[in-house]
């Protein structure tokens, strides 16, 4: 390229063609890997659709078992108020042990144990107690079950109250209480196919960004393929911009796919903000992720190694970015090495596009910190692939 | 089948693992590391959430009840605003979750003994912590309301303060917590991030094994010698089965020994599921290095395999009961499900055989199952 005798604009010219000729190459290879190509349209597909459709990480169908030991009217009343989606009634039992014993199993999750003389004491007006145990090895499911539970109970004493002093004044009576008025932003229904097909988009897309460019390049690695390319006349950033170039357009292709056949059409996902906006940054994560990528293949010398170091890297991005809980509730160390997982600033962006509609007058944050990501961990990936073959 | 060939398979398969140094490393290193990263990081519980206020009456009354939110642990205060449009901007920020908007004549109407609605508006990009975000404001206003109450039946009818205790809250809800009193996030994590950690790395250290050989050619060595089909995948899956075992107990003494996880149930039982398990995840990186011909394929198709239905269907997040029937087959459908029940199990609620024998059943059936998978797939005269 540098004086090889070619004008400025031709040079240019042949530089790119140089650049395309190999994301061509790149492109072909994948194509050729039908098992891995049809894993990637199973990915963005099918797999989008499961996990949109299956998860749910509200409370939903928790087994509740009954112990009713008074079988009256206000019992009856008091058990028909635990009700789905949230809890699955799945019978009395006679003996309260009968029922720990399923808790024992995990067939049910809450057992509620109603004492004898329920009824009398409510009509007698004292105070009177039931009994909740809940099955806690799933600690923050288990607590969300005892809060609706709490809940549960707690509105059936207030309207015993409220009635008791209505009846009192004669009908017609004000409280002071206040009473609670919720809005719901950005999913008013509280609609989780929105957040889980959303995050299961993110997964793959920062999987694949991953994993493809820097496979690709270890693989030349392994099989020695690369010094060919290298005393071709390509220079070692023409090599590893084209493979980034080739997957990021995979990613991205695929993305646009999942998004206009599975989240908008199946499961209703607003796309509040600018569609082209959430590609370009998609675009953006992508080539921050393949900056990531190939850093990590420059590192290693084999194909298992780079599935290892994958793994090193990718748990802990996809657990702790932020994908299915608010980053906020995060420990502060995990807030603080997150920081340098582009994933967090890329989980702002797409929920920020795609559900509450904001552009980059609210995202230049984010978007400033990918773009300095991604330049770092490019730069630093070409560094390193530099000094191994020069 | 003639054990001293496998024997020989295995050996060269262990040499060929100890000089790939970075590998064997983090073969031993990964376990632990995500062991002790994801107890300590992965907090499901929510707390701190951002929120601000809107306050419209500026009573001394309606200051008192922002300040029990800004008191509570559940809730980080986040200033206050003057408008709507303000609550707007901070919510698509992602400046806070939440806020509370106070009306007007707050104080003056509850001095009154009339009702008073407070709006808040919540971010529901969480629909989950949207939900917990509603019940901690109901719970926080019911208790509001019944102080309220409660002074204001002693003002206007003379009644004792025991009595209006007794009055605002007829019917109250104990609560006991079963197999973890404390409610102890780690406990039930830990255990089940047992199973996640073998999950994913073991099939990994076997994705490899049979497609690099395919890669290089170096297979036809194998094709072209004495060693049986069986001989020859006994012998390529022992070093890692070796490896996931030691992993298995170094998992269970970080468990035990540095989160102080009780161990209530049988430890061979406990055990033996292990073992059934790991040869479930080496099984399932055998067949895939099987099928595919590329070890570019291998590793992707592996990593997504073993993460994804592992973080989202095995009940490490999310109880299986609680998924959709789709979702619930697939995990069925894969043995993670299974192990976690048994780990959960074994270390907190400390059962005997009679309440865990379909998930043991389940998890041999899985482990011959791959094995005759492999088995079947497995030609040492390929078409090509």
């Amino acid at each position: 390229m540098k004086g090889n005798g070619l004008g400025g604009s031709e040079a240019v010219r042949v530089w790119a063609l140089r650049l395309f000729v190999m994301t061509r190459k790149e492109l072909l290879q994948l194509g050729r890997d039908v098992p891995l190509l049809l894993f990637l349209i199973y990915s963005f597909s099918l797999s989008v659709y499961i996990s949109g459709a299956g998860m749910m990480m509200q409370l939903n169908n928790a087994g509740l078992v009954v112990h009713d030991g008074d079988r009256s009217e206000s019992s009856r009343e008091l058990i028909h108020r635990f009700h789905e989606p949230y809890f699955r009634f799945d019978g009395e039992v006679h003996d309260p042990r009968m029922g720990l014993e399923r808790l024992d199993r995990g067939t049910s999750m809450l057992l509620l144990d109603i004492p004898p003389r329920f009824h009398e004491a409510i009509m007698a007006r004292e105070p009177v107690s039931v009994q909740l145990q809940v099955d806690t090895t799933n600690a923050p499911q288990g607590l969300s079950a005892a809060s609706y539970a709490a809940r549960v109970v707690g509105e059936f004493s207030f309207d015993l109250t409220s009635s008791r002093l209505i009846g009192a004044s004669g009908g017609r009576m004000d409280v002071p209480i206040v009473e609670s008025a919720h809005r719901v932003w950005y999913n008013p229904n509280q609609d989780e196919t929105w957040l889980q097909s959303i995050a299961h988009l993110l997964r793959m897309i920062t999987l694949f960004a991953f994993l493809l460019p820097a496979a690709a390049l270890v693989r030349e690695k392994e099989h020695g393929t690369v010094e060919q390319l290298l005393v071709a006349p390509v220079t070692p950033l023409q090599i590893m911009l084209s493979k980034v170039l080739a997957m990021t357009l995979v990613v991205l292709v695929s993305t646009m796919g999942a998004v206009a056949i599975i989240l908008k059409p199946v499961f209703g996902v607003p796309v509040k903000g600018s569609f082209a906006l959430f590609l370009i940054l998609t675009a953006l994560y992508s080539f921050t992720m393949a900056g990531l990528g190939l850093f990590a293949a420059t590192v290693t010398r084999n194909q298992a190694q780079i599935g290892m170091v994958s793994l090193l890297v990718i748990a802990p991005m996809l657990l702790l970015s932020g994908i299915t809980t608010p980053f906020e509730a995060m420990p502060s160390w995990v807030q603080s090495l997150m920081a340098l997982s582009p994933l967090r600033y890329f989980v702002d962006v797409t929920y920020g596009i795609l559900l509450k509609g904001v552009g980059v007058d609210v995202l230049w944050d984010s978007i400033l910190a990918m773009v300095l990501l991604g330049g770092m961990l490019f730069g630093l990936g070409m560094w390193r692939f530099h000094r191994q073959f020069e | 089948m003639n054990l001293r060939r496998s024997a020989a398979v295995a050996g060269k398969e262990w040499r060929e693992t100890v000089r790939n140094r970075l590998f064997l490393l983090m073969a031993f290193l990964l376990p632990p590391l995500w062991m002790v990263v994801f107890s300590y990081g992965l907090v499901l519980d929510v707390e701190h959430i951002p929120f601000a206020v809107l306050d419209r009456d500026q009573s001394s009354l309606s200051r008192d009840y922002v300040y029990r939110f800004i008191e509570s642990r559940y809730f980080d205060y986040r200033g206050s605003v003057q408008d709507e449009r303000e609550i707007d901007r901070m919510l698509g920020d992602t400046a806070i979750r939440m806020a509370i908007v106070i009306p007007q004549r707050f104080e003056e109407r509850l001095s009154a003994g009339r009702a008073v609605t407070v709006q808040t508006l919540l971010d529901g990009t969480f629909p989950l912590h949207a939900d917990t975000m509603k019940s901690y404001v109901i719970a926080l206003n019911r208790a509001f309301s019944q102080e309220l109450l409660a002074g204001f039946l002693a003002r206007t009818r003379g009644v004792t303060s025991a009595e209006t205790r007794r009055l605002v809250e007829p019917v109250t809800l104990e609560t006991r917590y079963l197999y973890n009193e404390e409610v102890r996030s780690t406990w039930s994590m830990v255990p089940a991030l047992i199973m996640f950690t073998l999950m994913v790395t073991s099939p990994l250290l076997t994705a490899l094994g049979v497609v690099r050989e395919k890669e290089t050619g170096s297979i036809y060595n194998a094709y072209g010698s004495t060693v049986s089909k069986a001989e020859f995948l006994v012998g390529k899956l022992a070093p890692y089965f070796i490896i996931s075992a030691i992993n298995v107990a170094v998992l269970w003494a970080i468990a035990v020994w540095l989160f102080g996880v009780p161990f209530k149930g049988s430890a061979t039982l406990f055990v033996t599921a292990s073992l059934l398990f790991i040869l479930c995840g080496t099984g399932i990186g055998l067949v895939i290095s099987l099928l595919v011909r590329t070890q570019m394929a291998a590793l992707i198709i592996t990593i997504i395999m073993a993460m994804v239905p592992t973080i989202l269907f095995s009940g490490l997040l999310v109880p299986v009961s609680s998924l959709s029937p789709g979702a619930r087959l697939q995990a069925h459908a894969f043995p993670a499900m299974y192990y976690t029940d048994v780990a959960r199990t074994s270390f907190l609620k400390g059962l005997d055989l009679g309440a865990m024998w379909t998930d043991m059943l389940a998890l041999a059936g899985f482990a011959v199952a791959l094995w005759l998978v492999a088995y079947g797939l497995f030609t040492k005269r390929p078409k090509t």
